[in-house]
């Protein structure tokens, strides 16, 4: 597996070219994408200066305002899609398998739903997923695969009697084979009662959440700030959550600077880590050239790929081969 | 219904919830513990195999492999106490590593088939062993702050409970290699 500034070299080095027309492709549709904006709002001007000499209801000038923002986003979508799918053939393709050249690729593709749901991470109902840029493959004979997902929940709001969407989990999700055997389920998630209501208030929450198996203390002081445990077994969780295992998730997270979710069900551990926007999307008004572009994308695929290392997923001392 | 009356009944109801809060926290600690007694005993299963694997390479170390065995013999003598178990516990362990440690210094060894089964077998038990003394420790804390911490300490006194220890992790836990000794020999 290669190191960040080795694919930092190769995308400068051996992409360059590329990089370049992707970069001349970027300036067109953006100056598409400016021109075409601006008859669309001329031309919503004038409607609305139209219907205002009709004496219309209010409401028609509310719908007017939501057709306007949906037409914006519409037009940027359209116009940019055949720079975002050369983006991924071209950049992130040759990137992933310079990363490990075991690892495939598929834009349009995303994790199946089973996987999210049997990860017990989140609760709730799940009644839409999106999701893309699946990677697949295997660092050091053991399986990874990751992608973007966006999950949401519906809910009847009854004064618009409209249906809406909640979003439960927008970002990065892992799965992947750990190396120990175990029967149980154990889930890690964020500590935010801790935070919230402190010691005293936080833990009586949590140790009496019923949606949640039994929680765990564990014995790592700020593994314990940053997470909360549940377990159906008290001894497995301390089984697999080794006083260095915790220790690389502390370290993980602090790498990723974002929310991070985690469970061990199933002979897998999954890593949920929130993110809140679609990942390895450019956007056309950004130069893919621009070192802080490109540092993000290398930097959240070397951080997806490298969980087998830096979790040490690859050492085999038990019985699990 | 009188006021002296509903205050009699909350109190009879806070006292029966705080009586059972502590016999739930005194059960975990025996219940733990009885798992560790379990991986303790398929520690002590596995140490006949490893004998009889190593004894005919490992001439020089006849000493520790017949300690091993005295060990495992007083292991499986159901009277022993709580406190002589813990004890055996560390001997063990030490005895263990010092064993595994001597394998390294033996090619033919290293390279058998059952010997490396072995090595993984046992290092899952000590760390599953390692995972059970913690959650006991976590569960005996647990039951002490519960003894000493207001209000549960006036029933506690009255229910006649007692403190109990922690387990002490000793230094002289098996490490899976110590490469320190494996370049001196």
């Amino acid at each position: 597996m290669k190191t960040i500034s080795e694919l930092t070299d190769f995308y400068y080095k051996n992409l360059h070219p590329i990089l370049q027309d992707l970069d001349n492709e970027r300036k067109k549709v953006k100056s598409r994408v400016i021109y075409s904006v601006f008859i669309f709002t001329l031309f919503t001007l004038l409607i609305a200066f139209v219907l205002s000499s009709y004496h219309v209801s209010f409401d028609i000038f509310v719908f007017l305002v939501f057709g306007y923002i949906a037409g914006i986003g519409m037009i940027y979508k359209f116009l940019s899609i055949g720079y975002r799918s050369h983006f991924k053939e071209k950049i992130m393709k040759p990137l992933i398998s310079e990363l490990d050249d075991t690892l495939t690729y598929s834009p349009h593709q995303h994790i199946p739903s089973h996987y999210f749901t049997n990860s017990k991470i989140f609760t709730s109902r799940i009644d839409r997923i999106n999701g893309d840029d699946l990677v697949c493959g295997s660092i050091d004979g053991v399986h990874l695969e990751f992608s973007d997902l966006e999950v949401e929940k519906k809910i009847d709001n009854i004064k618009n009697n409209k249906e809406e969407y909640i979003t439960i989990f927008k970002g990065l999700f892992i799965v992947s084979e750990f190396n120990k055997n175990f029967f149980g389920q154990t889930v890690i998630l964020p500590d935010t009662a801790q935070s919230s209501f402190g010691n005293f208030v936080g833990n009586f929450l949590q140790s009496h959440n019923i949606a949640r198996d039994e929680l765990v203390k564990m014995d790592n002081v700020e593994f314990e700030k940053e997470f909360v445990v549940y377990s159906n077994n008290q001894i497995e969780a301390r089984y697999i959550l080794t006083p260095s295992l915790m220790e690389k998730i502390l370290h993980l997270k602090k790498r990723t600077k974002h929310p991070i979710y985690l469970s061990f069900i199933n002979k897998n551990i999954h890593i949920a880590i929130s993110y809140k926007k679609n990942l390895f999307e450019p956007s056309i008004f950004e130069s893919l050239l621009k070192h802080k572009v490109a540092m993000e994308y290398i930097e959240t695929l070397h951080i997806a790929t490298s969980i087998v290392e830096e979790l040490k997923l690859n050492q085999k001392l038990w019985s699990k081969r | 219904m009188s006021a002296p009356l509903i205050i009699a009944i909350i109190v009879i109801l806070v006292f029966i919830l705080l009586y059972n809060s502590l016999v739930a926290k005194k059960n975990q600690v025996e219940n733990v513990f009885a798992t560790i007694d379990t991986q303790l005993k398929k520690r002590y299963d596995l140490i006949p195999n490893l004998v009889s694997s190593v004894s005919q390479y490992m001439k020089h170390e006849k000493s520790i492999l017949e300690d091993i065995t005295k060990l495992r013999a007083k292991a499986s003598n159901p009277n022993i106490s709580q406190k002589e178990k813990i004890a055996l516990d560390s001997q063990v362990s030490s005895a263990l590593g010092s064993i595994m440690v001597a394998v390294e210094n033996y090619p033919e060894l290293k390279a058998n088939e059952n010997i490396m089964q072995l090595q993984y077998t046992l290092t899952e038990v000590e760390e599953q062993i390692s995972a059970a003394r913690r959650a006991y420790n976590q569960a005996v804390t647990d039951y002490n702050n519960a003894l000493e911490q207001i209000p549960t300490n006036i029933l506690a006194n009255m229910m006649g409970y007692s403190k109990k220890d922690v387990f002490v992790i000793t230094k002289e836990e098996r490490k899976n290699i110590d490469v320190g000794k494996l370049f001196n020999s």
